[in-house]
This record gives C-alpha cells, structure tokens and sequence, in this order.
C-alpha cells in the first residue's frame, strides 16, 4: 500500500469516509467505540476488520445489523491474532496466483486488552513475529468490559472490578501493577514489527496519524490506543474526552511512538510541561474513589517510575 | 497418466493437496501427522507446489489460521494428532458455524496421560459434535481418494463444512504403500476451483460470526444439521463420479467384506479393517460364518446404510479403537453409535462391544479370533454375556480367562 498522506487538522478528516456507521448499541460516551469510528477513518474503505470477542464484537453485531461498511468479521477472544495471519497469507497467495484481483487490503485486529494482552497474547505475538502485514489496535479500556467489567492485565493498581473489590482485608482492590504490551511487542524481541505506538482518543489526529504510519508499514504493526470506558471506569458518558485528556496530562498514560523497531529512541507526543498528580485523575472516576493516600502514593511513585524509565524528559510530582 | 507411488498416507494426502492446490496450510508439530506437513515444506521449497505455509504457534492457531484463510476465500488445509486435536477444541464449532470448508488431517494418537504415540480414535472423536464431515482411511490410496472426496463434499455450495481426513496414526500415517496418484487433468474435472458465494470481500462487505440474540441461534444450527443430513446424498453422489473419474470404486457408507452368509459381522473403521480381514480368512477355514462391515464415515453417521445391512446377521461385535470413560454398555464412541443407529431398527443383531487397539497396539489376528469366538458363545446363547470387553487386556482384568480360553478355542490351523 502506498504510504497514505497524514492528516493535518480536524477540517481535514471531514473529507474522509466514514465506515464504522450507526448500527451499534455500545453505551453512551463510549471510549472504544469512538476509538473504533477513527482508526476506520483513517483507515478507509480497503479495509477488513477483525474483532475477537468483547465489547467491540459483542456491542457491535447484532445478527443482519452491524456499523461498518467494510467487511469485518469475529474472531475468538484467543486467536484476532491467528485468525487476522490467515486473512493476509490467504490474499498474498490468492493475488500471486492471479485467482482474485484484489488489491492487498489494509487488516486490522481490534483486540481488546484482554484479547491482546492476556488470554490472546500468544496469537498476537506469533502474529507480529511470523511478520504478517496486520496492524493490531490493542484498544485498551483497562478491564474485562463486556463480561461486566473483570480485572484485566492492564487494570491499573488500585482500580476496582467485579473481580478486584476493595474490602477491609484488600483495601487497594487491585493488587498489581499493570503488565505493558509496549515493552512486550515493541522492544524488539519482533524483528518484523517495525512500528508500534501508544495513542488515545483524546488526541484523534495524533491517533489517525499512527493508524495511517502502521498500515504503511511493510509488515506488522502495534497500537495500544487508550479508550476511557464510563460504564467500568465509573464517569459521566459526557466526560470521556476530558478524561481521556486528562490521562495523559497526568502520566496515567503515555503517547509515544517506535519506529523501525528502534525501542531505545522513541517520539514522544503532546508531553506535557509537566505531570500533574495522578490524583487529579483518580477523583474523576469512582473506580478509585476507595483509594487512601498511600495508594495514591503507590500509583503516583509507579507513574514517575515508568515516565524516567521510557525517559520522558518531564518534571514530576513528588510521590510522597 | 495417473503415476504409481510408493509412500505413506501422509504423502498420499500431500500429494492431494497438492493436485486440489490449496493456498495456504497452517503447521505444527506433533507426531505422527507432522510428516504432511515436512513434505508440503519440502514441496514448497523446491518450488513444485505454491502455497503459503504459516507454522502457527499451536493447534489452537493453526486452526484459526486455516480459518482466517479460509474466510478471505483460499483454500486452506491443516492437521493435527492426539492432545493437538483437544488444544485446538475451541476453534472447531466457529469454523463450522462460519461455514468454512477447510480440512484437516489428523493422524490419530491416543490422549496424554501418559505420554503416548500409539493410535487411537479417541481424539479425533471428541469433536464428533462440532459439525465438522469426517471419516477413516483405511489405507494410502483411500487417504488420498479421501481427501479429494472431502474438498468436493465440503466444498460444494449446498454444503461448506470443514472435513477431516482421519487415519490411524503410524498404520496409516506412516507405512509405505503403494498407492496410485491421480494426474491434474483428471483432479481438475472432480474438483472445482474452491469460489465461495461469500468472503472478506472490500467491494461486497460482509459481517461474519455476528453475535446474535439467543433466539436467533436454533435457526442456524438448524441450518447446520440440516446440511449435515444433506451430505450423505452428496456422500452417494460424489463417491460414484468419483469411480467414474478415477477408476476406484468405494462403497459409499459401508464397505462389506465376506457378507453375504455371515452371521456374525465385525463392526469397525480404519486400518485395523486389514488385519480384520485376512483374520476373517482363517477364521472362514475354521468354519466361522463371519464377516466384515466398515464405516468409511462417521460423521454423518451412516445410521440408514446400517440399518439396510445389519440386520442381515446375528450378532455384530463393535471393535472400538478408543475409549469413552463411562459410556454405555461398557462400550466406545463407535459401539455407542452403532447402537443409537440400530435402536428402532427392526430384526436388529445383537450388538456386542470390544474395545482393542488401545495405546496404538496392533489387534492381532489371535484378537480377532477371541472376538469371534465371544461372538459365537453370544449367537448361542442368544444375548451378550460380558458386554464391553477390553480385548487386548489379556493377563489384566477379569475376562481374560475368557478371552484367553476364546483364543485357543477360535485358534484356527494357520
Ligand atoms: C475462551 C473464552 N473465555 C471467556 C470468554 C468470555 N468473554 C467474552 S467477552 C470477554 C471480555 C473481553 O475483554 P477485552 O478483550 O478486554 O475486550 P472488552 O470487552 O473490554 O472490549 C470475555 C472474557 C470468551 N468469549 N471466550
Ligand atoms: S462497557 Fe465500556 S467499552 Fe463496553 S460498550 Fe460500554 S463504554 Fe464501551
């Protein structure tokens, strides 16, 4: 595919067309499903979905009603991965063999973070190491959302979910930090996965620009897009793009990108002068409303930890 | 010109997808039917066949890489053995449900634990309920005949089930026969170019796998056991051009061997039907009226096909080459079958189960002549005096003493 052109403003993308459409039944404010409405966007019409299974499938499809007017089809919450290297290997051969004329088209797996980081990363990963021309949009809403909200690898410390309560014997709720499927992916244990970026839908043209760097890519490519989920995270449904926002402007969430799998030199973007204190972030969603200071602290010292790690020249609350 | 080859199930089923050019095949290794996939590799190397070849990560991928492929319109083959089949297990019902006619080759291998190689139907028998065609080779030619068979009936517009092509692991999998490979021009009339009426198409935009409310559901797996019944006319069909394009005639459902004044049957399906055979030679010298029915599907279960010929004779003695802990009449998968096919069938024989063959071991002639010798004693009797006997278990469990004095009674003079 020839190298698309990177959108430049807002008035831009309202050239472009629109195939995630109505026919869907997500809730209101949904952070994923607007997530979804861009990266197709950006994306454009030569383009097959794969959706393993949660919200975005479950949500999505309705038997004869579905929002998207490119082909899509389900996948299993285990094998996006697997089931998105068949779809490309299968147009590689057919083409070479002049049985379709197709052009190559764009594949995207949108993987849950469960389906990307847990319970399917071992598909995924195959996937980005056997080199298949597939972007993977990891869309994070940090939980288990369309089983009823379960704890997920990247629920951050401290969250609460069906399965993390906080109660008197475990006040903090979720007991572990977040696992990362940046490091994972992307730090060059996949010699083929050439790009991988961090995005949000806080910053869609930021977030349109990454889609349209990875589909140029000659083989696969990751984005962990962050989507802010007001029924599991507990917000207003009109809040979603203040807090989505507000993540990064706290550090809960970090926008970079890795290109030609060069780990050790990444692009940070919209870095903030500096962090505000995670607190700020935490207040606004009830998630974490059960939270004592010394948690805040746990999650203020692991923020600050990881941004000098990533080395994200930024000033830094104090964790106290 | 169709070539004489010497070679083993598993190059015989290469060898047809090579002829059925398929696009893309998922491997992963697992004894015995990795050698399917060594040969593709080799094939592929040396640039004689073109296809895709994506080593997945394990069973459970490759099936889903198949499927994958399967859905953007390729023709798209895979296989497995043993704890392969059962890794893989949720994989099967969506590609089923999808309606995506890949297949696969599964040399069986009996389940862990503990670790073992031998062959049994076990595994392959566990996704009995999945919607998948399938059924046993009994040797190479049929693997590859098989093989073709099954794109043809899977593939066909009124069909679109996954098949698999089963074989016992290492009778089949791995003995070199020879066998007779068809040429081009010949697979090219039998088998249309694979063109499914929907696939991951950008200028014709499909959903597949919608979710849908639960009342939605019945309806299209419905749809599903309907096509399932309607493959057995396909079954008929496509076995008899086949003997028109090929020149091998195959039974459609059930192959008879030494039938026609039996009184007593063997019941069974793949490779051991050869042993059975020239057992059944001696045992006829011996003055047994005993004979042979194989399955050559199973599913769908050919239950009208043995309801024409079982009540031919006295008694049929099942011999199930796998176990189903718990299952009625102490029998296998295979017995359990024959027996809820036979159930309402009037004049029924009496049905008799034997489990043999487990953990890959070969049913010996002497085996065989136990079970006819029991089969006797229950044709005297008039019913099943030990049902659900472990034939092979000679110095373990308690019928061995029967089945030990059943041998020396049958032992015809070889
Ligand atoms: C093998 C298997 N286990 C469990 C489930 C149940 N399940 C359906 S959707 C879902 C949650 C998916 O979570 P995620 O991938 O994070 O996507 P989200 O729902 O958050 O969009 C789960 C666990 C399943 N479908 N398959
Ligand atoms: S639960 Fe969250 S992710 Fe799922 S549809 Fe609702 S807002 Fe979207």
């Amino acid at each position: 595919m020839a190298v698309a052109e990177l959108i430049k403003s807002i008035a831009q993308t309202t050239d472009l067309v629109d195939t995630y459409v109505p026919g869907h039944r997500t809730c209101a404010g949904c952070g994923p499903a607007l997530g979804y409405r861009l990266v197709a966007k950006a994306a454009g019409k030569n383009t097959i979905f794969v959706g393993p299974t949660g919200c975005m499938y479950v949500a999505n499809t309705s038997y004869a009603c579905g929002p998207w007017a490119v082909p899509w089809t389900h996948a299993q919450i285990t094998n996006g991965g697997a089931v998105a290297s068949g779809i490309a290997e299968a147009f590689r051969m057919m083409i070479a063999k002049g049985k379709i004329k197709d052009e190559f088209p764009n594949i995207i797996v949108m993987a849950g973070d469960g389906g990307c980081s847990d319970i399917g990363l071992q598909a995924m990963s195959a996937m980005f190491y056997r080199g298949h021309k597939v972007l993977c949009v990891m869309y994070d809403n940090e939980s288990y959302a369309n089983t009823g909200i379960q704890v997920s690898p990247s629920t951050p410390y401290g969250a609460t979910t069906m399965f993390t309560p906080a109660g008197p014997a475990i006040p903090e709720a979720k007991k572990h930090h977040l696992k990362d499927p940046m490091p994972i992916f992307c730090a060059g244990g996949h010699p083929y996965l050439k790009y991988g970026a961090t995005a949000s839908i806080g910053y869609p043209i930021d977030l349109m620009n990454k889609v349209r760097k990875a589909l140029a890519q000659d083989g696969p490519a990751f984005i962990h897009l962050h989507v802010p989920c007001p029924k599991g995270w507990s917000f207003p449904a009109d809040q979603t793009i203040e807090i989505a926002k507000l993540a990064v402007e706290t550090g809960m969430w970090n926008l970079y990108e890795v290109e030609n799998g060069d780990w050790a030199n990444k692009k940070f973007q919209a870095l903030p002068k500096k962090l505000k204190p995670v607190d700020e972030y935490l207040q606004t969603q009830k998630r974490f409303s059960h939270l004592q200071p010394e948690h805040v602290a746990t999650i203020q010292e692991f923020v600050n930890a990881r941004a000098q790690k990533l080395g994200m020249e930024v000033p830094l609350p104090p964790a106290k | 010109m169709p070539i004489k080859k010497r070679g083993t199930g598993l190059t015989a089923v290469a060898d047809a997808w090579q002829l059925a050019d398929i696009d893309v095949s998922a491997s992963y290794p697992i004894r015995p039917y990795t050698a399917v996939m060594a040969e593709l590799a080799k094939r592929i190397a040396n640039g004689t066949m073109k296809c895709e070849m994506v080593h997945g990560e394990g069973e459970h991928a490759q099936f889903s890489i198949a499927h994958g492929a399967s859905m953007a319109g390729a023709r798209a083959t895979t296989g497995t053995s043993g704890v392969g089949v059962t890794y893989a297990f949720e994989t099967y019902s969506p590609i089923a449900g999808s309606r995506c006619p890949i297949q696969a080759l599964i040399g069986d291998r009996t389940l862990d634990p503990p670790g073992d190689f031998g062959s049994e139907h076990t595994d392959c028998l566990t996704l009995r309920d999945n919607g998948w065609i399938y059924g046993w080779a009994q040797d190479a030619q049929e693997a590859l005949d098989n093989s073709l068979m099954y794109f043809r009936i899977g593939e066909d517009p009124e069909i679109m089930l996954p098949q698999i092509v089963a074989m016992d692991g290492y009778f089949v999998t791995h003995i070199a026969q020879d066998y007779e490979m068809p040429d081009q021009e010949q697979v090219d009339k039998f088998l249309p170019k694979f063109n499914p009426k929907f696939r991951l198409d950008v200028n014709n935009p499909v959903i597949m796998g919608p979710q849908i409310e639960p009342e939605m559901g019945p309806p299209l797996e419905w749809d599903r056991h309907v096509v399932m019944n309607k493959v057995k006319g396909k079954i008929v069909e496509v076995t008899e051009e086949f003997g028109k394009i090929f020149g091998r005639k195959y039974a459609p459902f059930v192959e008879e061997y030494m039938t026609e004044d039996a009184d007593m049957v063997y019941v069974l399906q793949g490779a051991h039907a050869v042993t059975c055979r020239s057992a059944i030679k001696y045992l006829r010298e011996a003055g047994y009226k005993i004979g042979m029915c194989r399955i050559r599907w199973f599913r769908p279960f050919p239950d009208e096909a043995l309801a024409q010929i079982l009540p031919k004779f006295k008694v049929a003695g099942v011999v199930d080459t796998g176990t189903s802990y718990g299952a009625p009449c102490g029998g296998g998968v295979l017995s359990t079958e024959v027996k809820a096919a036979m159930s309402e069938v009037p004049g029924k024989p009496i049905i008799q189960s034997f489990t043999s063959g487990l953990g890959g071991e070969t049913i010996t002639h002497e085996e065989f002549f136990a079970m006819a010798e029991m089969m006797k004693q229950t044709l005297a009797a008039g019913k099943i005096i030990q049902s659900g006997t472990w034939v092979n278990f000679n110095d373990y469990h308690e019928g061995a003493s029967q089945i030990n004095a059943a041998k020396t009674e049958a032992a015809p003079s070889k």
